[in-house]
């Protein structure tokens, strides 16, 4: 039943941002009879070029320090304090952008707009994270991610979500991913920023919906660690790819391990996997029979995600402007009432000044467009749940407790209950953790 | 928490407990509270929209009426000023609530985790099933992910099904697919035949602007008192001065006040209203208010119709297409216009473009264009200044010289531009004072009358200044200032404001004959067939032959003053009056129903 209403509430959360968004109260221009003209908006200067690459110089450093504090130290305290500061200076003072949960929207966008120059600091915060996933795991989730910090923080009394559970969620990332980049690559708009539920909380502002919606993921997130990071984010999901392959992983113990099992439930975020390795058991014909027949169907699954998703266009193509623009024009022609005259909408088909002819030639080419993006994104989504089922159906080999390193968000709380990580020399518990392996031991007298 | 205390915290610790759990309790609480505040906000915010106070928009509406009023636009920018103040407040509010409620939210965490921490649990592993475990989870696992791709498809599906997409789905690809779109979705048959044109009464003076019905069977004669020959006659709901339209059969007229613009249709056989219009909601149309002329009013601009939609435009700039169903198809706002008299030039339509006339100021500064418009959607297709002030005159189009040509008069130049890019062609510098009276194009010439003062036929196949190569005739006379001339077998006809009837050679600009009728005209004379019908203001209509001599053929009377010009559709003449609009039809037509075509 529990694993019911969490597979429930992720997938509905996962779909939240489907849902149509409250639009925000808007400020009606006066109305002036005296020929007085309205000031021209005017829009604030770009942050400083400087203060663009001390951004970028403080996510290398942060970076750093977290490997050093992961790798070196084993420290979860310095891991913590790290998390703090970032989520201070990247969240609440940087207002969570530039941020690299978004950035392969502008990737993807440059490269399919020859008209859009990638910056340089945006191509930082999409590189530097995913070149210390390749060589550390998962940092930035760990010490850097404001919003990891944030969800980290309010994690209160983890509840288990089972591991079957955790893999069938695990996929809805890549979907995200998918669907985030078909759109800036149709140049619709960048969904993963205008859905992350984040940001209005830095902010302090933003619609009701999405307000509500960073809320219902923080209170979720009191038992459930990090939801959002581990069932939605796509950045997270390329970190998770890169994290696979990665050139140091994340252990609970450097050193051998004695099997005591007193860190199998130490991960809050369910990356924790025991010893698999059997070789005693031999692998049944059903396996491989199981086993030939996706790799033989994933081709399939890939061409019927693509014939399934080039049938989405229509709706897909409903959130780009261009095409919400057409709709207006036809819908203003069917019902004029429906529109007040001083909308921004009806104000943008008004100032269009375009034939609305070719505003609907634009919105039909557009939707040429989104009927090859959404065929790609559904010969991904089939890719995804294939390349998954064939994983799945693999025996995994492990002889010790280790960390699933694509799940493994590399927090460094699980360094603290191994036995062998107290009796480190110079390394031990240091006072804040919540459940010092050495003392349970010595509590229970020794397992 | 020290880990040596496990089993029995002591007495500080328990206090401790208790003090946190009462901090986390309290802040949880003023969080809810403050929440719950901001929530209601937000909602009493989105429900009470200030700006749409009846008061507000009451006082608003009495302000339409009474544009001078200080007092109450000191009452309506006091109650703006209120208004952005309170948003101001609410906008601050916002901001201190959310950081209360993050603060309360982080305090109440923090204590939270460490009541957590005291009941946390030590770790207690269970027996071990490593194998058979993994195995069992995988299984479930793969129906976890089975599961997933379902709800996700079935969820991609739904939002797919439930979105209402109005484009068309397109099936092909290029040039083809915009064109069925604008077939599909615009409406975009063929312009209407010559045939159909000319069987109908499509605009100001008819479908070319001369004024002329090739229609044969409209009535002679009527009586407004005792009816005889009045079809129908019903009350216009607002006022104006724009002629009526005919097409197949509905008869449009427009009127509109200071704060309302409408169109009305009626049944061209039983004079019934079958919908009215309410030009509101115009993109970008003026807010402040028009000011017109007492005798021009807020709709002296005849409309347009190609028989698709009906195409009006009111004094302040205001233009719409109207679907035969009285829904709007497309408005625009080309306002505000400034005409101290009001606008009334009429639109001009010709194969899918509309021609807009838009002279406005003074003669030392003018800010006068000419635009044309694609009739379908409403996109400017050209837009030309003119060096003129403001004007009256309806703009005709011509095929002359192998070109089609938009002739405009506007003092003091008559011009011709060129339909297809709005280049001019051709000027001349014919033209004083106030032009109200619109060109013809008659015996190859093109006749344009200077108010009061010459009748003048230029050359339609010049380039550039032709003032003194292009002018075939240029004579004076008793010359109309407000109505304008018509022309029928090499013979042109005006009538003056006074009532005085003239009748000129239109090879040469002899005059041929001069008759008095010393009865007030502002409507524009219509011919019908082989004689000229003079409506005069007071409702008596003057049918004469439209001879080398005056011939006076009948005389009718209706009750009403009119200004507008008559309409002449299928064997019946529209007049519009003051209050009503009249249906007048043949004693023959009306028993048998027959209707003649010339030439047919």
């Amino acid at each position: 039943m529990r694993c019911l209403v969490i597979y429930t509430f992720a997938l509905l959360a996962a779909f939240l941002p489907t849902a149509n968004v409250l639009a925000q109260q808007r400020f009606p221009p006066p109305e002036f009879d005296n020929g007085y003209q309205i000031a021209a908006t005017t829009t604030p200067t770009s942050r400083a070029i400087i203060f663009q690459y001390l951004d970028v110089v403080l996510l290398a450093a942060c970076l750093a320090i977290a490997l050093w504090f992961i790798y070196g130290r084993r420290s979860r305290r310095g891991v913590f304090w790290l998390s703090l500061f970032s989520l201070g200076y990247f969240g609440f003072y940087r207002k969570g952008c530039v941020c690299p949960i978004g950035s392969p929207q502008n990737i993807i966008y440059g490269l399919f707009h020859s008209t859009y120059a990638v910056p340089l600091t945006v191509v930082a915060f999409f590189a530097l994270p995913l070149f210390v996933a390749l060589v550390g795991g998962r940092a930035f989730c760990a010490g850097v991610c404001p919003q990891g910090a944030l969800r980290d923080f309010f994690l209160v009394k983890p509840v288990k979500v089972p591991a079957w559970l955790e893999h069938g969620l695990g996929t809805i990332p890549f979907i995200f991913l998918g669907a985030g980049l078909a759109y800036a690559a149709t140049g619709a708009g960048f969904i993963i920023c205008r859905f992350d539920p984040f940001v209005p909380v830095f902010r302090l502002s933003g619609s009701l919906f999405m307000l509500s919606a960073g809320a219902v993921f923080l209170l979720t997130g009191l038992f459930v660690g990090r939801p959002y990071c581990r069932f939605l984010c796509p950045y997270g999901a390329l970190l998770k790819l890169a994290s696979l392959v990665s050139r140091w992983k994340v252990s609970v113990t450097p050193d051998l391990c004695i099997q005591c099992r007193l860190c199998e439930n130490a991960c809050p975020y369910g990356a924790m996997r025991e010893p698999a390795a059997n070789s005693a058991v031999p692998i049944i014909k059903l396996e491989r029979a199981r086993l030939g027949w996706l790799l033989v169907l994933l081709p399939g699954l890939i061409a019927g995600g693509a014939l399934a998703g080039s049938r989405l266009s229509t709706a897909a193509a409903h959130l780009h402007p261009g095409v919400a623009l057409a709709e207006l024009h036809l819908l203003q022609q069917k019902s004029p009432a429906h529109y007040a005259p001083m909308t921004p909408e009806a104000l943008s088909l008004a100032r269009a000044e375009r034939n609305p002819a070719a505003i609907l030639a634009a919105a039909a080419d557009l939707r040429r467009r989104f009927r090859f993006a959404t065929a790609l994104f559904g010969g991904w989504v089939g890719l995804v749940f294939g390349v998954k089922l064939i994983a799945l159906s693999v025996r995994p080999q492990r002889s010790d407790y280790e960390q699933d390193r694509g799940a493994c968000l590399a927090c460094a709380r699980c360094f603290s209950y191994c036995p062998n990580e107290a009796a480190r020399p110079g390394v031990g518990p240091t006072g804040n953790e919540p459940v010092p392996a050495v003392t349970t031991l010595n509590a229970r007298g020794g397992t | 928490m020290p880990w040596n205390k496990l089993g029995a915290p002591d007495q500080p610790q328990a206090l401790l407990k208790r003090s946190l759990n009462s901090t986390g309790w309290l802040t949880g609480l003023f969080s809810v509270l403050v929440c719950a505040t901001l929530l209601f906000l937000h909602f009493q915010a989105a429900t009470s929209d200030p700006w749409k106070s009846p008061r507000l928009l009451a006082l608003k509406e009495k302000l339409v009426l009474e544009p001078k009023n200080e007092a109450l636009k000191n009452q309506i920018r006091r109650f703006d000023y209120d208004f952005r103040r309170q948003f101001g407040r609410r906008l601050a509010m916002d901001r201190s609530g959310g950081w209360f409620l993050l603060f309360g939210a982080l305090l109440t965490t923090v204590a939270a985790k460490k009541v957590a921490n005291f009941n946390r649990l030590l770790p207690s592993p269970g027996p071990v099933t490593a194998v058979q475990s993994a195995a069992r989870m995988q299984a479930r696992a793969r129906g976890s992910v089975a599961l997933t791709a379902g709800l996700v498809t079935f969820t991609l599906g739904l939002v797919s099904i439930a979105i209402n997409a109005r484009l068309p789905t397109i099936e092909t690809d290029g040039g083809k697919t915009v064109a069925r779109i604008q077939t599909d979705e615009l409406g975009a048959a063929k312009p209407p035949s010559s045939v159909d044109l000319q069987a109908n009464w499509p605009g100001f003076r008819g479908w070319n602007g001369n004024g002329v019905t090739t229609m044969t069977n409209a009535p002679l004669s009527w009586d407004g008192k005792t009816g005889r020959g009045v079809g129908w006659k019903t009350t216009i709901l607002a006022p104006g001065h724009s002629s009526p339209v005919v097409w197949g059969g509905q008869v449009f007229v427009s009127g509109a006040t200071a704060g309302k613009r409408e169109v009305f249709s009626y049944d061209v056989a039983t004079g019934r209203m079958l919908w009215r219009c309410d030009v509101a909601h115009v993109p970008g149309s003026p807010t402040q208010l028009v000011e017109v002329g007492e005798s021009t009013g807020f709709a002296a601009s005849t409309g347009a119709t190609d028989g698709r939609h009906l195409y009006v435009i009111f004094a302040n700039g205001d233009l719409a297409a109207i679907n035969f169903d009285g829904s709007i198809a497309w408005s625009k706002a080309l306002g505000p216009i400034r005409n101290s008299f009001g606008h009334a030039s009429s639109l001009m339509l010709w194969n899918g473009v509309i021609v807009i006339q838009l002279d406005q100021g003074e003669s030392s500064k003018t800010y006068s264009k000419l635009l044309a418009l694609d009739a379908l959607t409403g996109r400017i297709r050209w837009e030309r200044s003119r060096p003129v002030p403001a004007s009256w005159a309806t703009p005709i189009v011509i095929e002359a010289a192998g070109k089609a040509q938009v002739i405009a008069l506007g003092e003091p130049w008559v011009a011709s531009y060129s339909l297809a890019d709005g280049n001019e062609f051709w000027r001349a510098n014919l033209l004083q004072s106030e032009i109200v009276p619109s060109p013809i194009f008659a015996g190859g010439f093109v006749i344009a009358a200077s108010p009061g003062s010459k009748l003048i036929a230029v050359r339609a196949d010049g380039a550039g200044d032709i003032t003194k190569s292009g002018v075939v005739w240029n004579v004076s006379g008793n010359l109309p200032d407000v109505t304008s001339p018509v022309s029928r077998g090499g013979l042109i006809f005006t009538a003056d404001s006074s009532g005085n009837l003239t009748c000129w050679e239109a090879g040469s600009g002899n005059k041929i004959w001069e008759h008095d009728l010393s009865l007030e005209v502002q409507a524009s004379p219509v011919i019908i067939d082989d004689r000229v019908l003079v409506l005069t203001a007071n409702g008596v209509a003057v049918q004469f032959d439209a001879g080398r001599a005056f011939k006076e053929l009948s005389r009718s009377e209706l009750p009403d003053k009119f200004i507008a010009s008559p309409a002449v559709s299928n064997g019946r003449i529209f007049l519009r009056g003051e209050t009503n609009l009249f249906c007048l039809r043949s004693e023959f037509a009306m028993a048998k129903g027959v209707l003649s075509h010339a030439g047919n």
